[in-house]
């Protein structure tokens, strides 16, 4: 038993890793832009296309297709700002809805350019962390859970410490006031946005060889990310990442005993709860990030 | 003239908020603009800053047009604006709310010392340095917002009813702090509905009515008007 509850532990840890990758950008990028980006899961799924595309397909080194992966979605990013966000600014609305409109454009695109199959990508490393005889860590999932740590810390020293970290969270906080601080709001909201999905690039480039890879496998993702970021208080970049441990743990959990249904339906159930108790989320205000 | 504005309008819809305001402002004074709820006093600030975009007429800074441009481009051209209701970043601490005013501003030596003149100025908030904006008293979230336009090194402070629901001990302590910037050579546009406080602060006044000046004059001179008694001094 305690030994079980020990590897459901590691796959939970491992699970919140990515799962907090995605939520914090979905966060950074309301947060700066005040829009909800539908198409968050898709850009998950580029990242493991990366991986498909370079990594299976050329044998480019994993190392250096994380680093294209991370780039070359935050650039995808950066392409959604200048073509659907800035032009929609004014318009909230306007902006979830093109949103959505770019996540079938780019499941549609990577349908026709790798077909619909699953896609495994080879083991980037076999090797496996044996702690005892049933609790095992694949080293790949501890690289994932060590990424996250470190993206995240990143991140933080990126927001605490730095001039345009400063002025990404006062953009976030009163967008009208930063801009009175010389603040230009398009430069941050770019920079949102390659942060935001670059973050969730790399959180598929790092799953995609522990995972099937398919054009729709944005969806599950996603749907975490939201009661993830509704539970944590939208908003709040903590209560993301508190809120993916926790759902993490409880989906794994669930998931081990009974089966991912009824793990999805506890999930929901757990975040509706939340949403009765405390209708700003755990860490929410009643401002924004 | 450092500031000029020329007849210029703001509407919002159908609702004109504006109508043909021109003001000037020179190089060491504070001018102030007072009037009712609605005149359009913030709209004028506003305006200056390119928050709020004209629909007629021109602004001009040291010669130049700078109607038009985006908020943080006015703000780059050495004017600072302390808004309405303060707008401290609630969740940022005190320090990280005045280095953010420095945004624009490279040489971190400059910054460090200026940050010190600020907590000079308001020894109350070096003691709160490390705190969330949020957890401030009014009166501390206005020396905030002052200090933090403080730190862009204006040519030009904009200010929007700064003694705005403020204990009356605390209004005569930013009073003080307003004649010590101007004196420190920074010209200040005062916006305030406490017209007592601003006409004796001021050296010129403007008297705004729905949208358009309906009176201006050396501020001695205004507190001595009998309509300007009438009407905002309660007298
Ligand atoms: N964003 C806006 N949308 C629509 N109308 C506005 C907006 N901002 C101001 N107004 C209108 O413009 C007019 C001038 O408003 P403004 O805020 O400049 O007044 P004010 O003199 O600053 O008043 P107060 O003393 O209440 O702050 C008012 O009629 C107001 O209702
Ligand atoms: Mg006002």
């Amino acid at each position: 038993m305690i030994e079980l509850l020990a590897q459901t532990g590691l796959n939970s840890l491992y699970a919140a890793a990515y799962l907090s990758l995605v939520a914090v950008g979905l966060v950074l990028i309301f947060g700066v832009m005040g829009v909800i980006n539908f198409a968050h899961g898709e850009l998950f799924m580029l990242g493991a296309y990366v991986v498909v595309a370079l990594y299976s397909g050329f044998g480019v080194p994993y190392i250096l297709v994380a680093a294209i992966g991370l780039i070359f979605v935050g650039c995808i990013g950066i392409l959604m700002e200048f073509t659907i966000f800035r032009p929609l600014r004014d318009s909230p609305l306007g902006g979830l809805v093109a949103s959505i409109g770019f996540l079938l454009i780019a499941q549609a695109l990577v349908s026709m350019g790798f077909g619909v199959r699953m896609e495994h990508v080879p083991p980037v490393t076999q090797e496996v962390i044996v702690f005892s005889e049933k609790v095992r860590l694949p080293l790949q999932r501890l690289f994932v859970i060590l990424a996250a740590v470190m993206f995240l810390s990143l991140l933080w020293i990126f927001l605490r410490r730095t001039r345009f970290g400063w002025a990404l969270r006062a953009s976030a906080q009163d967008a009208e006031a930063a801009a009175l601080q010389g603040i230009s709001i398009r430069q941050t909201s770019l920079i949102a946005m390659f942060v935001g999905a670059g973050l969730a690039g790399i959180a598929g480039v790092l799953t995609a060889p522990l995972i099937s890879v398919g054009p729709h496998m944005g969806h599950a993702v996603i749907v975490a990310a939201f009661i993830v970021i509704i539970v944590g208080g939208i908003g709040s970049l903590e209560g993301a990442i508190v809120a993916s441990v926790a759902y993490a743990f409880i989906h794994t959990i669930v998931t081990t005993f009974w089966d991912g249904v009824i793990a999805d339906i506890t999930g929901l159930s757990l975040m509706l709860l939340v949403l009765i108790v405390r209708p700003t989320g755990l860490f929410g205000t009643t401002d924004r990030a | 003239m450092l500031l000029e504005l020329r007849r210029i309008e703001v509407n919002f819809g159908k609702v004109a908020a504006l109508r043909g305001v021109s003001m000037a402002v020179s190089a060491s004074s504070i001018v102030t603009i007072i009037g009712a709820n609605g005149a359009g006093k913030s709209t004028t600030l506003r305006a200056i800053s390119g928050l709020a975009p004209l629909n007629g007429g021109e602004i001009l800074f040291r010669g130049e047009r700078i109607d038009g441009l985006f908020p943080n481009k006015v703000a780059s051209k050495g004017i600072a604006h302390v808004p309405e209701g303060r707008r401290v970043f609630p969740e940022m601490s005190v320090e990280e709310n005045l280095r953010t005013g420095a945004f624009l501003r490279q040489g971190s030596r400059d910054i460090e010392k200026d940050l010190r003149s600020v907590f000079e100025m308001f020894p109350r908030l070096e003691e709160r340095r490390n705190r969330n904006a949020k957890t401030l008293s009014g009166g501390e979230q206005q020396m905030l917002a002052i200090g933090r336009a403080r730190m862009s090194k204006p040519a030009l402070l904009l200010m929007d009813e700064p003694s705005m629901g403020l204990a009356p001990v605390v209004v005569d302590e930013i009073a003080l702090t307003i004649k010590r910037i101007a004196s420190g050579g920074v010209p200040v546009v005062l916006v305030e509905q406490n017209a007592e406080l601003a006409l004796n602060l001021a050296d010129y006044a403007y008297v705004l009515e729905n949208g358009t000046v309906s009176l201006e004059g050396e501020a001695g001179r205004l507190h001595d008007d009998d309509h300007v008694k009438a009407a905002y001094l309660g007298v």
